[in-house]
């Protein structure tokens, strides 16, 4: 697994005391220059346009300080029946892509067989197809008189109504977009409960389910809820798939803001949009930093 | 970080296997693979029917007539003809600079010790916690201000933003492996600092710097989101223009054929994914 860590000496060497010389200071200046450029452009483009959304958003066009641009968003009818979608279509996409995911890298932790070769081939097959592709193969396969209704239709079944443009084929989209990254943080967690570990359990008599419960649940939490929070902010925040495969109302976040930015031209009304995603990814985004920073400190 | 010529398996569990044999699991991995087939190579397959198709018409389950004439006038659109060097050359442009300035940042935060080290990583990590698009519109309100809408430069910034968690991820995992007694060894029989980087450190964190290169190039070109947002509508890159041929689908085949032209780098990368998997570079940087 690759996570850089910092080896244990954080301590500094004990050093004679003496004045600070230039080339002491230079030295001490190097990390910090060999770094600037990378991380000047996550603070320039990411915290700063963040940051600085979040504090415009609460003036009015006057220059005073208001919550009008957040009272208008949430008395707006629209704007509220988008977020509100929004948040369904996540939270169902994220509840399937675990009950779709979790059995699957339980399967390829403990399978090592040609048979699970295979399955961890197909499901991290869509790793290798980008968004916009995969949108284009959804429509083409799942569009009325497509692909599956014909196949659908060879076998005898009629009364097919396609998910394209509808609630369903976003989901569908994002859950089929999303499976490779879950199954393989999974695995990844699943990989770090050790073998010996299991036998042992196994040896004082514990069964299948109390392995599960016992041993592998807690270990896995940290994955599991790794997963949880970045599928759900990847989700609240997409676009690809909802634009394309998408009802036109009520639309997704992603969808709306763009319209306001791109079709309506009123970038001020975008960039609240934009921060009320923020906020919302905020909540469960804070659960990804904890975890992180929890195992950092423990390393 | 010597690589084996036979390919091993990715999750080996041999005593478990022989332990939980005859327990069904194999069954449960007949289904999901079946499953699998059915959904993700169901929708995979249309297209490269698509694109090879002269008429389709339902409820025929196969192309009525097969042949290439679409290739030829789809190869020929201005649009694409404009878009397939730009999106290639955007690529290029973004992942050399993300290299330039990445690279000798992930040496420092492998190699160095100094104050915030911490601190910079983690902010590293929490740039996945901002929903993408989101700060897309934030900044684009921002370039708007600067004139940058709509331009190269502008574009070129956008896609920056993803490439650089990987290119820092990666080569810092890997400046950490290098062994430091061999170093040590060859400054001690008098090799200059210059030469046992070149000599001996570079040799080793190679293959991890290509492998960020090739994944960086690769995810680049198929960035579209920041692309349309950024650069519409002067700067039309392919995946861009992929938007408008699925709404404009009045040739299906249009689409299809692009998809496909579209997809050879993925395809190159599909070839060492393998790989790139085992040694979790799929995964590096989401701090499992």
């Amino acid at each position: 697994m690759i996570s850089p860590s910092t080896t244990a000496s954080a301590k500094p060497a004990p050093r004679k005391a003496r004045p600070l010389s230039r080339s002491t200071l230079l030295k001490a200046a190097v990390p910090y220059l060999l770094i600037a450029a990378p991380m000047l452009i996550v603070m320039m483009l990411i915290f700063f346009p963040a940051l600085q959304s979040m504090v415009r958003t609460l003036f009015d066009e006057n220059g005073n300080l208001s919550l009008a641009r957040y009272t208008d968003f949430f008395q707006d009818p629209i704007s509220v029946s988008n977020l509100s979608f929004t948040f369904q279509i996540t939270l169902i996409t994220v509840a399937i892509l675990f009950v779709v995911c979790f059995p699957l890298a339980l399967y390829l932790r403990f399978s090592n067989s040609r048979l699970s070769n295979w399955v961890q081939t197909l499901a991290l097959f869509p790793l290798f197809v980008p968004g916009i592709i995969l949108a284009y193969a959804l429509i083409r396969f799942f569009t009325t008189r497509g692909t599956l209704e014909t196949m659908l239709n060879i076998a005898g079944l009629s009364g097919y109504r396609t998910p394209y443009l509808k609630p369903a084929g976003i989901i569908i989209g994002l859950v089929w977009e999303s499976i490779p990254f879950t199954v393989l943080i999974l695995s990844a967690g699943l990989r770090q409960v050790d073998d010996a570990l299991i036998e042992s359990a196994r040896d004082v008599g514990a069964n299948n389910v109390q392995i599960f419960t016992r041993i592998l649940l807690p270990l896995i939490q940290r994955p599991a809820l790794i997963v949880f929070t970045l599928n759900f902010i990847g989700i609240f925040g997409s676009y690809t798939i909802p634009y394309l495969l998408g009802p036109a109302a009520p639309q997704m976040m992603g969808v709306y803001m763009q319209r306001t930015f791109s079709e309506f031209r009123l970038p001020d009304a975008a960039q609240t949009q934009a921060v009320i995603t923020f906020l919302m990814s905020a909540l469960v985004g804070l659960l990804y930093v904890r975890t992180i920073s929890k195992q950092r400190a423990e390393r | 970080m010597t690589d084996q010529a036979a390919p091993r398996p990715l999750f080996p569990a041999p005593t478990l296997r022989r332990q939980l044999r005859g327990s069904g699991k194999e069954i449960f991995g007949g289904f999901a693979l079946v499953a699998l087939v059915m959904t993700i190579l169901g929708p995979i397959s249309t297209v490269f029917l698509w694109a090879f198709a002269l008429k389709w018409r339902y409820p025929s389950l196969l192309p009525t007539e097969w042949g290439l004439d679409y290739w030829q006038s789809t190869l020929t659109r201005a649009d694409i003809a404009r878009a397939l060097p730009l999106s290639l050359g955007l690529s290029a442009v973004v992942t050399a600079i993300s290299a330039l300035i990445c690279f000798p940042a992930a040496y420092a935060f492998a190699r160095m010790e100094f104050r915030g080290k911490q601190f910079f990583l983690v902010s590293l990590l929490i740039t996945n916690a901002f929903p993408r698009f989101g700060l897309y519109i934030t900044i684009a309100v921002i370039f708007f201000r600067l004139n940058l809408v709509g331009t190269l430069p502008g574009v070129v910034l956008i896609q920056i933003i993803n490439t650089l968690l990987l290119m820092i991820w990666i080569p810092t995992a890997a400046f950490q492996g290098v062994d430091r007694a061999l170093e040590e060894a060859a400054l001690d029989v008098g090799a200059s600092r210059l030469r046992v980087f070149v000599q001996i450190t570079l040799p080793m964190v190679l293959p991890a710097l290509s492998a960020a290169l090739l994944l960086t190039f690769v995810g680049t070109f198929y960035e579209a989101q920041g692309a349309l947002i950024i650069g519409a509508p002067n700067i039309i890159t392919l995946p861009v223009l992929m938007y408008a041929l699925i709404n404009n689908q009045l040739v299906v085949q249009y689409g299809a054929i692009l998809s496909l032209i579209l997809w050879m780098p993925s395809l190159l990368f599909l070839g060492f994914a393998q790989r790139l998997l085992r040694r979790g570079y799929l995964t590096a940087g989401f701090g499992v």
